[in-house]
């Protein structure tokens, strides 16, 4: 094997204080203990903290909290609205992503609001900076670097569900114990992770890095009894960038003016002109032959670990659609950085065959290999095994979030490890535990597709998997999550709610004053020629439904009625975007009205589905069993639960609540 | 079938009355749209003068108004009164009948209801229900629906509701039954022909929105959609003008003869029919094909159905004639499951495990849905009488089998109580209006191909405007046809995505 270097030539320490004194940390106990400092670490610790929870961090290495382990960008379809969500909630993934993002652009920008994806190019040290000066000045938590060797449990509280209770974890080499309420995991891929080079083998999680959670494998699979499951994903060699021909591919441009992640950010760090390019290239037939001749020294590619039905490898790619053209996007690593990201041609082949294939294309035919790509397969627990809130169902006071519930993707993990750190400093606190529904956010359709119908491959977000997606855009994730982050949650700050006040009031006031507006047609064509308004139409037409047609934007009104509409210009797209969806999201209001009240009946997590309480056919005693829904709209999205028997359960749940209100 | 709307609907009235807060979303809109008004054959569907039809929601007043061509004021409620039946459209008097009002809260639902009480023949019933389906706000019942909003509005009591499972479960089978005979021939291959185009339409827009950008998708794969969405749009559009709809609807409780082999399923088909329809000879394997006949058995309309012995067979005609019978099987309402009784095991105790395996092998496996079944037990008149009494003492301590009955097609023995039994059967079944009736599933089906195609409209409104609503047009339409094929999650549009495209991380 090729010796690793760093991937970073010089990791860029923060000038102020690496860590809080950590030598009495273990004389302490906290609410709260992270184990793990990735994406997901990092955005639960500091939910954890936000809520009110004192919070200990625990890290292999400081100096890695916020590093961006495989690809140098974040957002995108999907992915994007993860982000804004993450940010409407006041983590740190949006904030971190305008301070580092040095390439952004909107994608879909012409497929429609609801489908927009937000997304950037990041310079790694920056976006490590940023998380780390965030998370070090934190009131309330205390970061230690660490292994953690396994976890504190005691017999479970009879009063909650679950089989045991988690009470703190005990340290790697002979280290302390250290006590608290609530454990928030998110390992990784660090779970009896093992990487792949060719025919090499050897254990870790990411290359350059210690293998650890031994004894957490065992912690979880042997003294909680918890199902397991593997899976297997891969990062691509970095290309030194000097020998690179740009020339020979396709020049991919910033959009010229850069739109913040955050909903708090009027702009990013990096100054429009300051953006740096990607570029774009394809694969040839050399690449197809090279990834056949190296089959049989490619035991990742070989191996029977559940892989997705996406293609994350250059040999999946070519393997499952031969002969064909992929695409292979040179992303730069950062503003200052010697390396290229060759996003597309994720490959876990001997190291030398790697340089074979990637010269075979054009534009790379003198490139260097600056660290090979490998694959790596890791344990992951089976997701259903959650409550909604990611507390296991069979212990208390464990969360889980990240990599370690089946998923990838940086954004899907800030995504879960800031609810389970909403959850863990709730729970820590005495308070109840919270969900998010699938009609409020792609949050909650991420976390109830795990808890619900668990994974055969990374879990990755789509737009298409939100059956509310013309509700739940981008654009008004602050709208959707803030209020309620602050109202209910308790993860957000004053100022972010307040301006999140400030702008739900702002667009009331406009849509009301638009509506206010009512002209006839031949007042419409008057003021504005262009607009094709038909000849049929003889009734009144207010300003809101003016912005239905394509070529009026509310500037447009604003300059025709600039004493009533131009107060509101800040929010001119965010107007128009409201206007046109104003119709599609009512017709979806009964839907998901319906299913919030489905969600709202819960089901008790130790119910026995086997008893003779409840009339239900065997077979759907064992899917309710095996899957154990939090609620009745959980249970009704199992397959194989028939009306008649979600009939049974409603009446089950009236009657007891009756009985319960009758106490 | 999809029944989720209606008891879905139901949940939400619970929930309002259990006082679960409902966190109202903080977006800028506003409330959700009124319940819908829903109609159905309440009367049972056998020999009868008179059928009453109901309809229940807020939409009931208007409906009676223009059904019973009252232009002003609602008849005085709870009185009868005699009026022309009208379709609103054509203005054609479909028959004269009682009409009655009972406005909510004090009736059947708690909801406004309209009652018609109209001649009981198929033409009649079939004229009212199509012209409440073209009222505008009215949607036909699903199972159960009418209980259920009784129920959920508290005219229930909760030792009456403990049967609701139970009921709405049965009448979801026989529901099922009934649209799987429907889709079981052209008209079901029809509908999940344009099923499958529209999810893989779908899978390509979506495909599209998620992917395009980064991955190889081009424009040229929504080419192919806008030429498919609109064909299939005049596909369902076509068939919904098409007057004679394609299939012949078959009325009438589906009864299906099987068992082994020459056991004399055919001899007691034709005793039922009383003349030999059916070719009967002492040879295995006599019938083939299924036998089907139409028949009244007292005064409910019955489709009896011969079917091939139940064996292995090299021969493939015959083999057909397997596959054919066990789907019949499938899609009967009752089975008539007969045994040659002197193939019996000779000791009485092993009489039950005998036939325990009997009636696994006839009836369909892992249908966990207790089928109306009978099992007959032909041939007595071989056995000696000490016995078939013998027999008759094991079969009353096993409770679990299915009803028995001992008879002999050739003397006639015991045909009066197997007929007496059946009948039973057909009463429970024929008195469940919305169990068998063809004419109203149909009604559903069209009423979601109706949706489907208006949905479908959304898709060309935002093609080059907004991919996103184009895309909600088309979820919109599919799962409209999916309440009749069955529903199409998200995942099965990724399995398609991935299917069809090369998609990389």
């Amino acid at each position: 094997m090729l010796p690793v270097r760093r991937l970073l030539a010089q990791p860029r320490f923060p000038s102020f204080s690496l860590a809080r004194s950590s030598s009495n940390s273990s004389h302490k106990r906290y609410d709260v203990i992270v184990v793990g400092g990735g994406h997901a670490g990092t955005e639960a610790a500091a939910a954890a903290t936000r809520i009110g929870a004192e919070t200990l961090l625990i890290t292999q290495k400081i100096q890695t909290i916020g590093a961006l382990s495989c690809n140098p960008s974040m957002g995108g379809i999907g992915k994007g609205h993860l982000v804004k969500e993450v940010d409407a909630l006041d983590g740190l993934m949006g904030r971190a992503g305008d301070y580092a993002g040095v390439h952004f652009s909107i994608l879909n920008r012409r497929k429609g609001p609801a489908v927009w994806g937000p997304r950037a190019q990041l310079d790694r040290s920056r976006y490590k900076e940023f998380i780390q000066s965030e998370l070090l000045n934190m009131p309330r938590l205390t970061v230690i670097e660490g292994s953690v060797e396994g976890l504190l449990v005691s017999a479970a509280d009879p009063e909650q569900p679950g089989k045991h209770r988690v009470t703190g974890v005990r340290m790697a080499d002979g280290g302390d114990k250290i006590l608290c309420s609530s454990v928030v995991l998110t390992t990784g891929t660090f779970l009896s992770g093992s990487l792949f080079m060719g025919r090499t083998t050897s254990p870790g999680g990411r290359m350059g890095e210690a293998p650890s959670c031994a004894g957490l494998s065992h912690s979880l699979k042997e003294v909680l009894g918890l199902k397991l499951g593997r899976l297997k994903t891969g990062t691509p060699p970095r290309i030194i960038r000097e020998t690179v021909n740009f020339s020979l591919t396709q020049l991919q441009l910033p959009d010229p003016q850069p739109t913040p992640f955050s909903f708090i950010n009027t702009h990013t760090h990096c100054k429009p002109e300051e953006q740096i390019p990607c570029h774009l290239t394809v694969t040839t037939p050399g690449v197809d032959r090279v990834v056949r001749e190296s089959l049989p020294v490619n035991s990742h590619v070989q191996q029977d670990t559940k892989g997705p039905r996406y293609c994350p490898s250059i040999e999946s790619r070519v393997l499952r659609f031969p002969g064909r053209q992929h695409q292979v996007w040179l992303e730069p690593e950062g503003l200052n950085s010697d390396l290229i990201y060759p996003q597309g041609l994720s490959m876990t082949m001997p190291p030398e065959m790697q340089l074979r294939l990637i010269q075979e294309i054009p534009a790379l035919s003198q490139a260097e290999i600056h660290t090979p790509g490998y694959g790596v397969q890791y344990d992951f627990v089976c997701p259903t095994q959650l409550f909604p809130w990611l507390q296991l169902k069979s212990v208390q006071g464990l969360f889980l979030a990240g990599q370690i519930n089946g998923t990838t993707g940086y954004e899907e993990a800030a995504a879960q490890g800031l609810w389970a750190g909403v959850n863990a400093g709730r729970t820590a606190l005495s308070l109840p535990p919270l969900s998010l529904s699938r009609t409020e956010s792609y949050i909650g359709v991420l976390i109830d597709d795990l808890v619900v119908h668990g994974v055969t491959e990374p879990y990755r977000m789509f737009t298409s998997r939100a059956e509310f997606r013309t509700s739940l855009r981008p654009d008004n994730a602050d709208l959707r999550l803030t209020p309620k982050g602050r109202e209910e949650i308790g993860c957000v700050s004053q100022h972010r709610y307040q301006e999140a006040v400030r702008v739900q009031q702002g667009l009331t006031e406009a849509l009301s004053t638009l509506n206010s507006i009512s002209l006839s047609p031949p007042c419409w064509r008057e003021k504005l020629s262009d607009v094709g308004i038909s000849e049929n139409k003889s009734t009144l037409i207010s300003g809101e439904e003016m912005l239905l047609y394509t070529d009026v934007s509310f500037s447009i009104l604003a300059s025709t009625f600039p004493d009533l509409l131009s107060p509101y210009l800040e929010f001119a797209e965010r107007i128009k975007i409201e206007a046109v969806y104003r119709p599609h999201c009512e017709k979806q209001q009964r839907e998901m009205e319906r299913m919030r009240e489905e969600e709202s009946l819960s089901l008790p997590p130790d119910f026995d589905y086997f008893s003779q309480q409840v009339s239900l056919s065997n077979e759907v005693r064992e899917i309710l069993d095996r899957a154990r829904p939090s609620t009745l709209g959980a249970a009704m999205r199992l397959k194989g639960v028939t009306p008649a028997a979600t009939v049974h359960l409603l009446n089950y749940v009236t009657k007891t609540d009756r009985k319960t209100r009758g106490k | 079938m999809s029944l989720s709307r209606c008891w879905r609907r139901a949940l939400r009235m619970t929930a309002v009355r259990l006082r679960v807060r409902v966190r109202c979303d903080s977006s800028v809109s506003s409330a959700a749209g009124p319940v819908d008004t829903i109609y159905a054959l309440s009367s049972g569907q056998g020999r009868c003068g008179v059928a009453v039809v109901r309809v229940s929601g807020p939409a009931a007043g208007g409906a009676l108004r223009s059904v019973a061509g009252l232009s002003r004021a609602l008849p005085a409620p709870r009185t009868a009164l005699l009026r022309s039946i009208l379709n609103p459209q054509t203005n054609e008097v479909l028959d004269r009948g009682l009409v009655l009002w009972f406005p909510g809260p004090h009736s059947f639902t708690g909801e406004d209801i309209a009652e018609f009480h109209i001649h009981g023949g198929p033409a009649v019933i079939n004229g009212v229900l199509q012209a409440l389906g073209s009222l505008p706000g009215l949607r036909p019942a699903e199972a159960g629906e009418f209980t259920q909003r009784a129920f959920h509005a508290g005219k229930l009591d909760l030792t009456e509701v403990e049967g609701l499972g139970d009921l709405i479960h049965a009448e979801t089978e026989a529901q099922r039954r009934q649209a799987l005979r429907q889709m079981a021939g052209d008209l079901g291959q029809l509908y999940n022909d344009w099923s499958q185009r529209l999810k893989r339409c779908l899978a390509h827009v979506e495909a599209f929105i998620d992917f395009s950008e980064g991955d190889l998708i081009e424009d040229g794969v929504l080419n192919q959609v806008d030429l498919d969405v609109p064909q299939l749009q005049m596909e369902i559009e076509n068939h919904l003008c098409d007057e004679r709809r394609g299939e012949r609807l078959r009325s009438g409780v589906q009864v299906v003869i099987a068992g082994s082999t020459n056991v004399g399923k055919s001899s007691l088909f034709n005793i039922l029919c009383q003349r030999p329809a059916a070719i009967v000879s002492p040879i295995a394997g006599t019938t083939r094909d299924i036998v089907e006949t139409s028949l009244d058995i007292g005064g409910f309309p019955v489709l009896l159905s011969d079917t091939a012995g139940l064996r292995d067979t090299g021969d493939c005609v015959e083999k057909e004639g397997v596959r054919r019978a066990r789907h019949m099987v499938e899609l009967a309402d009752v089975t008539l499951v007969l045994v040659d009784s002197t193939q019996l095991p000779q000791e009485p105790p092993m009489v039950s495990g005998f036939l325990r395996e009997y009636l696994m092998n006839v009836l369909p496996s892992g249908n966990n849905y207790k089928q109306q079944r009978l099992l007959i037990l032909n041939k007595i008149d071989l056995l000696p009488k000490e016995h078939i009494s013998a027999i008759q003492n094991v079969l009353t301590q096993t409770s679990d089998l299915a009803p028995v009955c001992i008879l002999s097609c050739h003397s006639r023995e015991g045909l009066e109580r197997f007929l007496t039994l059946l009948q039973d059967r057909l009463k429970t079944l024929c008195g469940d209006p919305l169990a068998g009736s063809p004419s109203l599933t149909q009604t559903r089906h069209r009423a979601h191909l109706q949706n489907c195609v208006e949905a479908l409209n959304q898709y060309y409104q935002y093609r080059n405007v907004d991919l996103a609503l184009a895309a909600e047009g088309l979820r919109l339409g599919l799962s409209s046809l999916g309440r009749i094929t069955g529903k199409v999650g998200a995942e099965e549009i990724l399995d398609v995505i991935f299917r069809d495209f090369c998609i990389g991380k």
